[in-house]
């Protein structure tokens, strides 16, 4: 517990398919809201969050074209975080579990997001001050 | 800094990943110097009693050659000094208090959890 | 003496894992640890008054600190008139307070 004003976060969800996805991207928000670097460990499922080539698209039920329904895309979650994250000074890292990664063939990711594996999480973990760990059902 | 990893479901993934995703996440960090426990609660409590290796999925003419091996993935942990914890009633409410524990498993009940859980520093509920 | 906090978001109406969840926070603050559970997503439903779960009852009748996510709220036009007496109001920034404060913080 070295760093008192940084937290890590493991989290196993991929998009679109989860409230909890929500509720961690809140809990990252309101960290750097407190001035909280963070440290963020995704495990399976989580290392699509980041995945470069989500497209946002159209949705003809609700009637609107990709621009009209400007669909939410984790990735640009991830993008307004590290831009908060800048704004205030804080750190914000991001490692993917790397062979999660492979096994789904998500490997473009957007910047700022890194490969890493298991032993991440505990440095992580180690140097932070607290740690949250959010897995998946 | 001691962490209590908290094994509440099984099977989650067993078949694809051919392990389970925390005990193999576990057993890495160990390696990485990591101060771990592992409790199995909850349908989790089936990992202390298993006795064979997960059968081998097939789908058409495609046929699992290495499926989970939990009893090795068990015994693994806790002969690199990872003691592993089984909450009695979830192994009672679920049929299995009669079958033997994996050796080195110790059992724990649930209020035992209190005193558990108080002598981590962090609880890491997967 | 222990400072925790459960972040609650699987609820009792399909989660039987619930009345063991809540068994274990009722336990650690009888042990004399600071408890506290934050309810998020389903995890708030049975906070409204007319919800019927013993389970969740008996929790916020003994003594643990229980409040309910608002975001989590809003989404089910639940508003804090609807909640049970001793649910408060919360939000996810108080699980970062705990976290901050060295608090064992546990997702459920």
């Amino acid at each position: 517990m070295n760093n008192p004003k940084t937290l890590t976060f493991a989290f196993m969800d991929p998009p679109f398919e989860s409230e909890r996805t929500v509720t961690f991207f809140r809990l990252l928000d309101a960290a750097l809201e407190r001035g909280a670097s963070l440290r963020v460990f995704a495990y399976e499922g989580a290392v699509a969050l980041a995945f470069a080539r989500q497209s946002p698209h159209g949705n003809a039920v609700h009637g609107r074209d990709a621009a009209e329904e400007d669909h939410p895309l984790t990735r640009e979650w991830i993008r307004a975080l590290q831009e908060k994250a800048a704004a205030k000074t804080l750190s914000f890292e991001w490692i993917n579990c790397g062979l999660c990664v492979d096994e789904r063939g998500v490997n473009e990711v957007i910047d700022g997001c890194g490969r890493g594996g298991p032993p991440d999480l505990w440095r992580y973990a180690s140097d932070a001050f607290n740690t949250l760990t959010i897995g998946t059902r | 800094m001691k962490v209590l990893q908290v094994i509440d479901q099984a099977f989650r993934t067993t078949v694809e990943e051919q392990d389970d995703t925390i005990l193999w996440l576990t057993r890495s960090m160990r390696g990485a110097g990591g101060d771990l426990q592992v409790l199995l609660s909850g349908h989790g409590v089936h990992y202390a009693v298993l006795s064979q290796r997960q059968p081998p999925l097939e789908l058409g003419n495609w046929k699992q050659s290495q499926p989970a091996e939990l009893l090795r993935d068990l015994t693994d942990l806790t002969e690199s000094g990872v003691p592993i914890f089984v909450v009695r009633e979830d192994l009672e409410e679920r049929g299995l208090a009669n079958l033997p524990l994996q050796a080195g498993v110790e059992l724990v009940s649930q209020t035992g959890l209190v005193d558990l859980y108080q002598q981590a520093d962090q609880i890491w509920q997967w | 003496m222990s400072d925790y906090l459960f972040i609650q978001s699987q609820d009792p109406f399909t989660e039987v894992r619930c009345a063991a969840q809540y068994r274990l926070a009722r336990q650690l603050r009888e042990a004399g640890h600071q408890v506290a559970v934050l309810l998020v997503q389903n995890g708030v439903v049975p906070a409204r008054r007319d919800a019927r779960d013993g389970a969740f009852d008996t929790l916020i009748a003994s003594g643990v600190a229980v409040s309910a996510d608002g975001f989590s709220l809003k989404q089910r036009e639940i508003e804090a008139s609807d909640l049970k007496a001793d649910v408060a109001v919360g939000d996810v920034g108080d699980a970062i307070d705990a976290l901050l404060a060295g608090a064992k913080v546990i997702w459920n």
